[in-house]
């Protein structure tokens, strides 16, 4: 995991990946689908390939891969997921290729085998665009922020005390603190209890904490808060950076990010209600973990907040007229 | 305990649902003595507002007697008789310290709803759809009111439920609308809508000196009570006039210095424009139509002030964007920061300078809620206000 301080600034620290090579494969796609889709009989003519039917429509189906692949190459040429469509798409190709030779009499061996050659030299270029595209992209942390109204002290030693975190942190079941360590235990969707141990490697009272999970964790996480005076006001801007992965496949992360992202957002949200109010708030709706019309629940069924800070009110009523 | 619920599109009914309970620290559980059904109700009566669910309990203005209250609420007891504001607001976030409390920040529990479809997120409210929080609302026997510290309004015996009910919105919202025109004896205003928001703000201009006060509407019984009794000096029935023609032959061509919308996405009209806005909004590619404000925006005069107390959910169209810019005019508008006016208004009803008793026409039984939707749909027996009682 790279440095989060890398992410901090505006400017990326690596040169941008141009994606010079996928955007040309991406218009190669695009072009060549264009023509598969209006003239596939002048493709099956040029690939040696007999025409009937059969291959007028699968050449057609190929077309609309390719438009699609390309479509989504030029949407998004720095990712890696489009490109290596193309080098599945390629591999079909050649596969298709070989059953053609196969299946009928009267194939022009020549100009096949100068197809499938054509077809392994573009796959070779998709491999390589998609590894390129693979390396550049680094995993991006997940950032959220919140404004807080109270000073960052204030924020910053509510968040200090790790074991309060569950209060507004859904998913915590709870945080125990070993000195310099602490060990989390988190109840997941999908995933189930999980727990690790985490350690801070950074703190600065009132301006931030950074944490790692500490080595062989199932968890691997490494997230910061910062904790700043917001612009005019003794008001706290809180901004999260985290960066989580299930240890694995980029798409394992991915979809780790995807799960918690929203957590985060809500998390934060929280922590700004608890500070400020006092607790969460639930409506007779957000009680529920599921869709609830808005009525009251059945005596029993309330979900009550983990916590309630006594904290009077600190706006007078009745500003202006 | 009973309460009126949503059930679908022009449906509701009177259905047996767990009584209230203290959920956090800072509630009160209020025994709702006096409750009214609101225009903007018909909203989500007519299926305009999203996010409404099947059995979601309506109603945004009522009053009680607080029967419980959390640990956290130390200037309640039970026994004290309040009015409750219908935005929610916790009176810690920043937006509630500048007296934005339709703003705030922390009692919508679905911002994140809110924010995806308005940007940043609304307040909470009570029985408003779950875009404002997914709050049980009041046409009920009994509210839980959240921020209960902050919100409700303590009211003497000495003033009936009538005087000080709608301190919870319309009395409010039409002042917060007519306090947008910075009204001084020269200004012209005139009012689009004469329901009880429009009948408020009328009254509201008058009393803060507005010499003339023109009021719009199609139904003669509501005219009449805008010049009768809310102080309007002029009225315009405008299945019967041309609004523009009318308007600028009553200010000899400058047009009213601030106009104020109190129809919002509902509006009616005639000609092509209303045609052409209803089909849309049938088909879902707008979610409002907005001819009042479009009439009202065109009719201003240069440098004028829109006040827009109407309630809008999404996206208009042809909105006369130019027309706001080459002019200069400018818009004001929100859901109102009922807390801010509460307590002066209040002051107001006691000292005998407002009465906005007339607004009532109807009495029921709470039992009797669907029968008065429909009625207020229809605008049936000069229909005005409705108080419903448990």
């Amino acid at each position: 995991m790279d440095s989060l301080h890398a992410y901090r600034s505006t400017l990326p620290d690596k040169p941008p990946n141009r994606a010079g090579l996928a955007r040309g494969l991406g218009a190669f796609s695009l072009a060549v689908g264009a023509t598969q889709l209006v003239r596939p009989r002048a493709i099956a003519r040029l690939a040696g390939i007999p025409h009937g039917p059969v291959t007028t429509t699968v050449i057609r189906a190929l077309g609309a891969r390719e438009v699609t692949n390309g479509v989504g190459i030029f949407a998004r040429p720095r990712h890696p997921f489009p490109l290596w469509a193309r080098v599945i798409g390629d591999a079909v190709d050649l596969a298709l290729l070989g059953l053609a030779v196969r299946s009928a009499r009267r194939t022009r061996y020549g100009r096949v085998a100068g197809a499938a050659l054509a077809v392994a030299g573009v796959m070779a270029l998709d491999v390589i665009a998609a590894r390129r595209a693979a390396r550049s992209k680094v995993t991006q942390p997940i950032l959220y922020s919140v404004t807080i109204n109270k000073p960052p002290q204030e924020v910053y030693a509510f968040f200090r005390k790790l074991e309060r975190l569950p209060a507004f942190m859904d998913h915590l079941e709870s945080v125990t603190e070993h000195g310099e360590t602490s060990h989390w235990v988190a109840k997941l969707p999908i995933i189930g209890t999980v727990s690790w141990d985490a350690k801070i490697i950074a703190d600065h009272p009132g301006e931030e904490i950074e944490w790692e999970s500490v080595p062989g964790s199932k968890i691997k996480q490494r997230g910061r808060v910062t904790f700043a005076r917001a612009p005019g006001r003794n008001a706290t801007e809180v901004r999260l950076e985290w960066v989580l992965g299930l240890r694995g496949t980029p798409a394992n992360e991915e979809l780790a990010k995807a799960l918690a992202k929203p957590q985060a957002k809500g998390d934060l949200r929280r922590l700004k209600q608890v500070i400020e109010t006092g607790e969460v708030l639930y409506s007779d709706a957000s009680e529920h973990d599921k869709p609830y019309p808005a009525q009251p629940a059945r005596h029993g069924e309330h979900k009550h907040p983990r916590m309630f800070v006594s904290n009077p009110p600190t706006a007078r009523k009745g500003g202006a007229s | 305990m009973r309460a009126t619920c949503w059930m679908g599109k022009q449906h509701v009914s009177v259905e047996r649902v767990p009584d209230p309970e203290i959920v956090n620290a800072r509630d009160a559980i209020v025994k709702v003595t006096s409750t009214t059904i609101c225009g903007s109700d018909l909203h989500l009566y007519n299926g305009y507002v999203p996010a409404m669910m099947k059995g979601d309990i309506l109603g945004h203005e009522f009053m009680g007697e607080v029967v419980d209250v959390g640990q956290g609420v130390k200037n309640l007891k039970p026994g004290d008789r309040v009015v409750v504001p219908f935005a929610i607001a916790c009176g810690n976030c920043e937006q509630c310290e500048l007296g934005n409390f339709s703003c705030c920040e922390n009692s919508n529990p679905n911002s994140w709803l809110s924010e995806k479809m308005m940007g940043h997120a609304t307040c909470g409210a009570f029985g408003y759809s779950h875009l404002t929080g997914g709050f049980a609302g009041g046409q009920a026997e009994y509210v839980r009111v959240p921020f209960a510290d902050f919100g409700p309004l303590k009211v003497p015996s000495t003033l009936t439920d009538e005087q000080v009910l709608f301190l919870t919105d319309i009395l409010p919202t039409g002042y917060m609308g007519a306090e947008f025109c910075e009204i001084t004896p020269r200004k012209v205003i005139a009012v689009w809508g004469c329901g009880p928001v429009g009948q408020m703000a009328i009254a509201s201009a008058r009393m803060l000196g507005a010499e003339r006060i023109i009021a719009i509407d199609r139904f003669p019984y509501r005219l009449q009570m805008a010049r009768d009794q809310a102080g309007a000096t002029d009225v315009i029935n405008y299945e019967q006039q041309n609004v523009q023609e009318a308007l600028r032959d009553l200010t000899a061509g400058r047009g009213p210095d601030a106009c104020i919308d109190c129809v919002g996405l509902e509006a009616h009209g005639h000609g092509l424009q209303y045609a052409h806005d209803s089909v849309k909004q049938k088909l879902h590619v707008q979610m409002d139509r907005p001819l009042a404000v479009r009439e009202a925006i065109m009719a201003c005069r240069g440098a004028g002030i829109i006040s827009i107390l109407g309630v809008y959910v999404g996206l208009v169209d042809k909105f006369p964007l130019g027309t706001v810019m080459n002019r200069g005019l400018t818009i004001k508008t929100g859901q109102c920061h009922v807390h801010r006016y509460m307590k002066p208004l209040l002051d107001r009803i006691e000292r005998g300078e407002l009465d906005p008793t007339f607004l009532v026409t109807h009495h029921m039984n709470l039992n009797d809620a669907p029968k008065g939707y429909d009625m207020l749909m229809r605008k049936q027996d000069d229909v005005m206000k409705i108080v419903l009682r448990a």
